[in-house]
């Protein structure tokens, strides 16, 4: 057992007591004086050239404040990347999607909002829309983005040599295409945005992020003013799943019409809005060719996938690239080609989500089944045969340093009892198993690194700042659990302010698992830095060296006489008495590649550590009406070290919701020329409390991690990703048949069955 | 359309207020008398995030017009707690890490409270049968469900639950 004293206890969230007592302040419940109300002129169709906007009948509206549109905006692009800067927020030549942007307007309620969109009178003309990702391709006119060829927005090759070579040397074979249509975040709380401009004309803006310093930087070139004249205040956010770390054309608008009224502003977007206007995930198609020896391990692998990326580029290069880096950090390959190509069509745009490339995930593990039915070998020791070992380097060159997959391997085959069931089950009843791992951060240059400020009062408390957002994941708890234990403070000592530009350091957000390893270690060494000057001034009243103290319950006391002590307060005072400074800092940069480019150069350091997960789940499907009822799902996670169970095991129980019963079994988008059919709840089926298996087992491993702090890696992620692998691994076994087209809606599964019966 | 003055009865106390025929319980409570607890996620009755309780009965507060809450009595998330003594309900939530982002957890509140004090000991398929009209996103609803089912009826396994001392 660890010596700590916060850290790794079942601590309850500091953010839950407000939140049930429904203080706690999310961003459409802002009211500021005179604040308007925002409504944004969506374009209705998929592809078409704006010739004219007339907004005079809008702007003579009584109640109408200010009308704007693309001649207001400053003609800045976006962009995540240089090179994929092809977004306007507001448009001005053409239009690419249902939805797009291309005027908004500020009005003194809702009504004469919705009355001045009606008003603003647009005229395009229409152009041939495409939306399936392969005719996108082959197009050569009527491009969706003139600089970009063939629609393709992004093409990442990764060749690690010899593939064909060791194709030629294997033993069996297999080349199978996988499919998956869109899916949507569907956060509880649909996207807001408050701004307002302040008496020293910096813009104060308040939504859900998935990192401020995200935010901040787009708006600063947006409006090219300074980034300190950029303000991202702190709100509580409902939920992010991936989709709210980029800028939003919302945020400029809004910000726009405060600009133009100077006043504050307030735009609130519908549920439908909230699903066509964001992001969503990507559709793919994907194929894997794989080529194993005599005893099934993988000597050669070639991965083509197309990904429908919609009208924008948004994460793009990272988008393209992600699904196939979980799959080489959860296998190793003797050799392995890839070609991931993201292509632009006329609908929606696509960014990163929670399960990244269900399909590709899924497709890869369905695979490994089939080739281990062939081989005769189970589809555990297939995975054994295959999975990620400490100390290893993965196919594009990242050191693997902790890792424990083979533990949540047998840790859930053990608990699931797997062996005792595989094979041996009724018919249509299965079991499944899948695999998979994920990123602790990306290299992100400049805003790869966290750094953290730690003031005392003269009350003994401790007030923390830090960029780390909190989604609704527990990051807050998380940063005051890690200075309360390295102060020696309790938790309620220490006050976060988080997540606010103005007060805090540059920090990547929550973007791609780094909240804890990157921010968590900021703050870490922020508070042990000054624990360092508290017990210099501490040394000098018990009259021991510094190294011989140590810090718990507000108390500073001698480790080997722990009954000789002083308060923390009293150091405080004395140290400020004494002219000594009780603040400090810390900052935390992972050692990653920075050579390391999405297109350019994908090869190096990564991240410096990666979570391992095993996700098996037991179900029994009704041949009559395809219906699949989740009897339970066992959920095992390489976390390197848990900070907090009760968290975690929330990680992992809303991952198996996420990843497995809604995106395996219900959740997809239909589309009819592009038009996005069932973007609200109504029609978009997530799962509900009686959806969910009974049982959920959660299972914490510890590899611990030398680098990350306490040892933690990340909680969840990579139950999510391996959620939808075992969700699909049990449906196909259930039923006998091995499924290429995800979700695994129930007329999918009839299909099959009828298909597998007619043999 | 004109706008007309109602008094409503929220949390045990008369309000009045001026509202249109076609305002909506949640508008009112939101806007007007700045309740922002009640959440709106769907608009359209689906989610559960804006139930409030009407004469002790859940009811969806976007679906719901504010001329039709007139003499009942309204419960909101507001009302939950005691001044700062929370109720064993909200506590539950806390000690068993049911609330994550907190958006869907004054909705699953209120359908839950609504069920407790029906049924004081459900069992666990009732529970999540009650909480079918609430969607949560973040939490796969595992903690939700023990929270409700040991609110006040705290259970020795239960590393969460705190015993009464």
């Amino acid at each position: 057992m660890s010596d700590y004293t916060i850290i790794g206890k079942r601590m309850p969230r500091v953010d839950s007591r407000a939140k049930v007592m429904g203080k706690a302040k999310f961003t459409a419940d802002l009211k500021l004086p005179g604040m308007l109300v925002g409504k944004i002129k969506r374009s209705p169709y998929a592809h078409a050239r704006i010739l004219n906007i007339d907004t005079s009948k809008a702007e003579a509206l009584p109640g109408v404040k200010a009308v704007v549109t693309g001649k207001d905006t400053e003609g800045v692009k976006w962009g995540v990347f240089a090179y994929t800067r092809d977004q306007q927020f507001i448009q001005i030549e053409k239009v690419r999607y249902i939805g797009d942007e291309v005027a908004g307007v500020a009005a003194v309620d809702k009504e004469t909002a919705l009355k001045a969109l009606d008003l603003i009178e647009v005229t395009y003309e229409e152009l041939p829309a495409v939306f399936d990702p392969m005719e996108a391709m082959a197009s050569e006119t009527d491009l969706i983005h003139e600089d970009f060829p063939n629609n393709i927005n992004i093409h990442v090759n990764i060749d690690t040599g010899n593939v064909d070579e060791n194709f030629a040397k294997a033993h069996y074979i297999r080349e199978d295409t996988y499919v998956a249509p869109e899916e949507s975040y569907f956060q509880a709380e649909p996207y807001a945005v408050v701004a307002r401009f302040d008496h020293e004309d910096c813009l104060e803006v308040w939504m859900p992020n998935g990192g401020p310093h995200m935010k901040s930087k787009p708006l600063s070139n947006a409006f090219k003013i300074p980034l300190h004249k950029v303000k991202v205040r702190k709100i509580a956010i409902g939920g992010a799943f991936g989709g709210r770390s980029e800028i939003c054309p919302v945020d400029y608008i809004c910000a726009l019409l405060a600009k133009k009224t100077k006043r504050p502003v307030r735009i609130q977007f519908t549920r439908e809005e909230n699903t066509i206007g964001t992001r969503q995930g990507h559709a793919m198609i994907t194929t894997h060719k794989t080529g194993v020896d005599k005893k099934g391990r993988v000597l050669a692998r070639e991965t083509t996938c197309y990904m429908d990326g919609g009208a924008y580029s948004s994460t793009g290069p990272i988008a393209t690239s992600v699904p196939f880096l979980s799959m080489e950090q959860a296998y190793r390959m003797e050799s392995v080609r890839y070609n991931g190509y993201r292509i632009y069509t006329n609908k929606p745009i696509r960014g990163m989500i929670r399960t990244h490339g269900r399909g590709f995930a899924c497709g890869l593990d369905t695979q490994l089944d089939m080739i281990a039915d062939h081989l005769g070998i189970d589809p555990v020791e297939m995975r054994l045969r295959n999975s990620r070992q400490p100390g290893e380097y993965t196919s594009t060159k990242s050191y693997v340093d902790s890792c424990a997959m083979d533990e949540t391997i047998h840790k859930a085959v053990e608990k699931s009892g797997f062996k005792k069931k595989w094979g041996k089950l009724p018919p249509y009843h299965g079991i499944g198993i899948g695999t998979n791992s994920v990123q602790t951060g990306f290299p992100m240059g400049i805003r790869g690194g966290s750094q953290s400020f730690i003031k005392f009062n003269e009350d003994g408390e401790a007030t923390v700042m830090s960029g780390v957002v909190d989604n609704g994941q527990g990051n807050d708890n998380m940063l005051i659990q890690i200075a309360a234990e390295e102060l020696g403070l309790l938790p309620e000592d220490i006050h976060l302010v988080s997540a606010d530009t103005e007060t805090t350091s540059s920090d990547p957000g929550s973007y791609s698992q780094v909240s804890t390893f990157v921010g968590g270690h900021a703050v870490k060494i922020a508070a042990q830095n000054c624990r360092e000057k508290l017990f210099k001034v501490a040394s000098k009243v018990l009259k021991v060296e510094p190294d011989k103290l140590a810090a718990k319950n507000r108390l500073i006391f001698i480790k080997d006489d722990p009954e000789k002590s002083i308060p923390i307060r009293k150091v405080v005072r004395i140290s400020l008495l004494n002219f000594n400074s009780v603040n400090a800092e810390g900052g935390y940069w992972p050692r990653v590649d920075m050579k390391r480019e999405w297109v350019k150069n994908p090869y190096g350091q990564m991240c410096e550590a990666f979570s391992f997960g095993t996700t098996i789940v037991e179900v029994k499907v009704d041949p009559d009406t395809g219906q699949v009822k989740v009897l339970e799902a066992t959920a095992a996670q390489d976390v390197g070290y848990a900070l907090n169970p009760l968290v975690l095991e929330g990680q992992f129980e809303g991952s198996i919701a996420m990843g497995g019963q809604g995106g395996m079994l219900t959740e997809y988008h239909e589309w009819k020329d592009g038009r996005c059919i069932n973007p609200t709840m109504l029609d978009y089926k997530l799962p509900l409390a009686c959806d969910m298996p009974p049982k959920i087992n959660n299972i914490i491993v510890e590899s611990v991690d030398p680098k990350g702090p306490y040892g933690a890696k990340e909680a969840g992620m990579s139950i999510a990703m391996s959620a939808a692998q075992g969700y699909s691994a049990a449906v196909s076994n259930a039923i006998g048949v091995y499924m290429d087209s995800f979700p695994l809606t129930p007329d999918k599964i009839l299909a099959a069955i009828k298909k597998k019966n007619h043999k | 359309m004109e706008k007309i003055e109602i008094t409503l009865n929220i949390n045990d106390k008369p309000c009045e207020v001026r509202v249109f025929p076609n305002d909506t319980l949640l508008e009112v409570l939101r806007d007007e008398l700045d309740l922002t607890g009640s959440k709106e996620s769907c608009g359209e009755g689906v989610c559960g995030s804006c139930t409030v309780h009407m004469d002790e009965k859940p009811v969806r507060a976007c679906l719901t017009l504010a001329m039709e809450a007139t003499g009942t009595r309204i419960k909101t998330v507001e009302g939950l707690a005691n001044g700062d003594d929370l109720s064993d309900l909200q506590q539950s939530f806390i000690d068993h890490g049911a609330v994550q982002c907190g958006f869907c957890t004054p909705g699953m509140l209120m359908s839950a409270d609504a069920l407790l004090n029906e049924n004081p000991k459900p069992d666990e398929k009732t529970v999540r049968m009650a909480l079918a009209g609430n969607i949560c996103r973040c939490t796969g609803y595992a903690k939700i469900v023990e929270a409700v089912g040991h609110a006040g009826n705290p259970q020795d396994h239960c590393p969460d639950c705190k015993t009464k001392e």
